[in-house]
């Protein structure tokens, strides 16, 4: 599935450009270095973290997009290093959990 | 045994949670940084020959090995304390420079960084850290771009230097979600 389907069907709002991606696997965690050893490339990845370093790791594994849940905002610095980096942010006002019965429904496992 | 002719496939192994403590000597300035397998911080401040060592902070992280599922060999990372992505704070700096070069071909550039103070610690080969960029290189499926890794050497001055490592800081400042 491509990650603009994803923002279609489940009305995720695009905090930074979004560059389209295959999407493949969701991963949840708010531990950056959990997501450097777990993490799969073209995985979702839901989180409560806003720090500037979730760009640095999203882009390491090859992350399709970071989701951050709770509508939590996300500062001014984090979302201009991924538009440089091209790391997609997304925003989600619900808890992970509300998130990922969507994700499934859409047909992401 | 290594097998010199083998094209590794690495796999991330050995994987170990823990905490990297950076500390400071009270008497002569220095900044230290260990990895620390307890289960919780330590937090005491001690003495080490003419140093007086006090905690300024510590972060969650890992520390791995890689291994070849082609060949077994496997490589130790015991002088890494983290890889750091260059944010481009410094256009003097060496890291800043080869991260303009690289960008133009969509090739992140992370800095390969070892524990503090760089004098007498252990450094990271060159052959540790090339099989740090093709494991991750290996792991990415459809992307268009690419990781650099390169030495912590390169970079200019480590106390200027504002990009961060990839590590679990502000954990315990995380404000839960509130209640809808």
């Amino acid at each position: 599935m491509k990650l603009q389907e994803v923002i279609d069907k489940l009305s995720l709002k695009a905090l930074t450009d979004v560059e389209d991606r295959n999407v493949s696997g969701v991963h949840i965690s708010d531990m950056l270095s959990e997501v450097m050893s777990s993490a799969q490339s073209e995985n979702l990845w839901l989180t409560i973290q806003t720090h500037k370093n979730i760009v640095s790791a999203a882009n390491l594994i090859d992350i399709s997009a970071v989701i951050v849940t709770n509508g939590k905002i996300v500062p001014e610095d984090t979302i201009e290093l991924a538009n440089r980096y091209h790391v997609n942010i997304l925003s989600y006002p619900e808890p992970a959990f509300k998130l990922v019965s969507k994700l499934i429904e859409a047909g992401i496992q | 045994m290594k097998d010199e002719t083998c094209t590794h496939s690495w796999e991330m192994m050995n994987v170990q949670p823990g905490f990297i403590i950076t500390e400071n000597c009270f008497r002569c300035d220095m900044i230290s940084t260990y990895f620390s397998l307890e289960e919780r911080p330590p937090l005491e401040e001690y003495r080490e020959g003419d140093h007086f060592w006090n905690v300024m902070g510590s972060a969650q992280s890992i520390r791995f090995d890689l291994k070849c599922s082609k060949c077994s060999y496997l490589m130790t990372f015991e002088e890494l304390c983290g890889l750091m992505m260059c944010t481009g704070c410094d256009e003097k700096c060496k890291i800043y420079k080869l991260m303009k070069e690289y960008e133009k071909e969509r090739t992140w550039v992370y800095v390969a960084f070892g524990y503090l103070p760089i004098e007498g610690r252990k450094k990271l080969s060159p052959e540790k850290i090339l099989a740090l960029e093709q494991y991750f290189n290996q792991r990415r499926k459809s992307s268009t771009s690419k990781i650099k890794i390169v030495s912590d050497e390169l970079v200019d001055n480590i106390r200027n230097c504002y990009a961060e490592l990839i590590r679990d800081i502000d954990m315990i400042s995380l404000k839960p979600p509130e209640n809808k």
